[in-house]
Formats: structure tokens, sequence, C-alpha cells
């Protein structure tokens, strides 16, 4: 079992350390803003479509919100959190 | 790396809950405590995590276990390649390149001096880092009471998303990216997150000329 964890440690290390250090290796294209929107998508909106989805929208406006009201995105993450976690009291 | 440090509050807010929730599963699935701190110490990838100690529960043979959760993680192979014309990518960069870092990073890194840049990573993915394993360790001891409260485990859950969302925000009239997006999600719903997020990258690199220009 430590085996199993150690292999996944270097595994995943490589990954991320191998692309990144080859100067003549894959080359980014638009990996970066496709893989953010990608991130954001599967991160807000779980399987399968459900009112659930609602709150996260309504969260993700307060949220957004947030981030015109204060300028700051640690303080926007935080207005969002919160009225998801109230949205799902009522 | 302090200003690095004070930018990773937000991924350490969405960190916490989740590495409570990840050692409260491995004490369940009865693995020792050495250990599952261990795997949140050396592999620092939460997805693969518990994939990992989910599989372990189920019986399923460690090393096949270990490779389903390497491939879960595929897609960091896309990170280093995106950072690469801000941050020339170190031993200790990579160990922290995780999903939330490699997001906020990209927002961040171009409009930053190239001689804070580093400093900047490190900061924020040992913030992040210093989160996680202090989420795991309070949720081996039997911690997850703290999240408890009504709403609060809720809303802290969300703290990830709320995040993302925000990064993604100044991408979303990328074509490219919105191609990518479609994909991820079409993928998630029938239950193939990481292929999706996989697939998305791969959109991505096939997208090049298309959309936005990286910035200098």
């Amino acid at each position: 079992m430590t085996l199993a964890l150690l292999l996944l440690a270097l595994g995943t290390f490589l990954l991320r350390f191998l692309p990144w250090r080859a100067e003549k290796g894959l080359r980014a294209g638009q990996a970066g803003p496709a893989l953010v929107v990608a991130l954001f998508l599967v991160s807000a909106f779980g399987p399968p479509p459900s009112p659930e989805w609602l709150r996260a929208l309504l969260a993700l406006l307060g949220t957004y919100m947030g981030a015109r009201l204060t300028g700051n995105l640690g303080l926007a993450v935080f207005l969002g959190a919160g009225l998801y976690g109230l949205l799902g009291l009522l | 790396m302090k200003r690095g440090l004070r930018a990773a509050w937000p991924i350490a807010l969405g960190y916490f809950p989740v590495a409570v929730a990840f050692g409260a599963l491995g004490a369940q699935a009865g693995l020792s405590p050495l250990w599952i701190q261990l795997t949140s110490l050396l592999v620092f990838a939460g997805a693969s995590q518990f994939a990992l100690v989910g599989l372990l529960a189920q019986g399923v043979p460690p090393l096949l276990a270990a490779l389903l959760g390497l491939l879960l993680n595929l897609r960091h192979a896309f990170y280093g390649p995106a950072l690469r014309p801000y941050l020339r990518g170190g031993p200790l960069e990579a160990f922290f390149l995780t999903d939330e870092v490699f997001a906020v990073a990209l927002r961040a890194l171009p409009g930053l001096p190239p001689g804070e840049r580093r400093g900047y990573f490190l900061g924020l993915g040992l913030g992040a880092y210093l989160s996680w394993n202090l989420g795991t360790a309070l949720g081996v001891l039997g911690a997850q009471g703290l999240l408890a409260f009504p709403g609060l485990g809720e809303a802290l859950s969300f703290a990830l998303p709320a995040l993302f969302f925000l990064l993604a925000l100044p991408h979303l009239k990328n074509p490219v990216a919105l191609l990518a997006g479609g994909v991820a999600l079409g993928f998630h719903l029938l239950g193939q997150t990481a292929w999706g997020l996989f697939l998305a990258g791969i959109t991505g690199l096939l997208g090049e000329g298309f959309g936005e220009r990286r910035r200098p």
C-alpha cells in the first residue's frame, strides 16, 4: 500500500514537473484558459442537472457582485460561499 | 512570498473542508493516521487522493488504485506549459501545482514583475498546502464535527467553485475556452469528469491561434 502511495506521489509530481520543465516540450496553446473555464463548470455544476444548479447560479451572482463591489477576490469568494450556505438553509 | 500567501486564502478556505472530509474518509476506511497524512503530504492532489483511498477501501489492488489515481491527474500535464511563459518550473513549484494554484497563478503571474513571480507562486502553493494538510490532520482526528454548524460545511464547499468562477470570467468570451468548458461539462454530466478535463486541455492545445492572445 505504501508503494501505491509512493507511485501516485511520484507520478503526479512528474506529470506536473516534466512538461513544465521541458524547453521544447508541449506548447500550451489555449490550454490555460480552456482548463480554467472547464474547472469552473465542473466544480460549480454537479450532475445530474437539478434545482441545486439554480442555487449555484444565485451564489455565483453574489460572488460576481461581491467582486464588483469590493474588487477583492478573496472577499468575493467569501461572500459567494456564504450566500451558498445561506441558500441551503432556506 | 507574503503576497502569494495572502492570495492563497480563498484556496485555503475551499481546501479545508475537503481535506477534513478526506481525513475522515481515510480514518473510516481503517487506514492508519500516518498513512493518510503522508498521502496529503506527498501527493497533494485531492481527487486522486480520494480515489486512492476509496479504491483501497473497496479492496482494489493498491498498484491498480495508484494507476487509476494517476489517470485522474493527467490534466496536470497541461498546467506547466501554460505557466511557462511567466515562470520557469522547478521541482518545488511543480509539487505545488494543483488545479486551484494553477488557476490563480495563471491570472496573477503575468501582472507581476518577473523577479517576484517565483516567490508569489511558492507562497500561493505553500498556503494551499498548509490548509490541505491541516484539514487532513483534523479529519483524521475526528474533527469533522467542526463543519456540522448549519450551512458552514456547504458554504465552504462552494469556495472553490466561486474562486474558479472569478478566475474564468476573463475567458468567457474566448470561443476555445467555451468549447473546452462545454466538452468538460458534457463528460462531467456523464460521470467522466477526469476525462472531460483532459479533453478540455487537448481542446485548448488544438485551439492555438483562436480566441484570446497570450498576455506578454
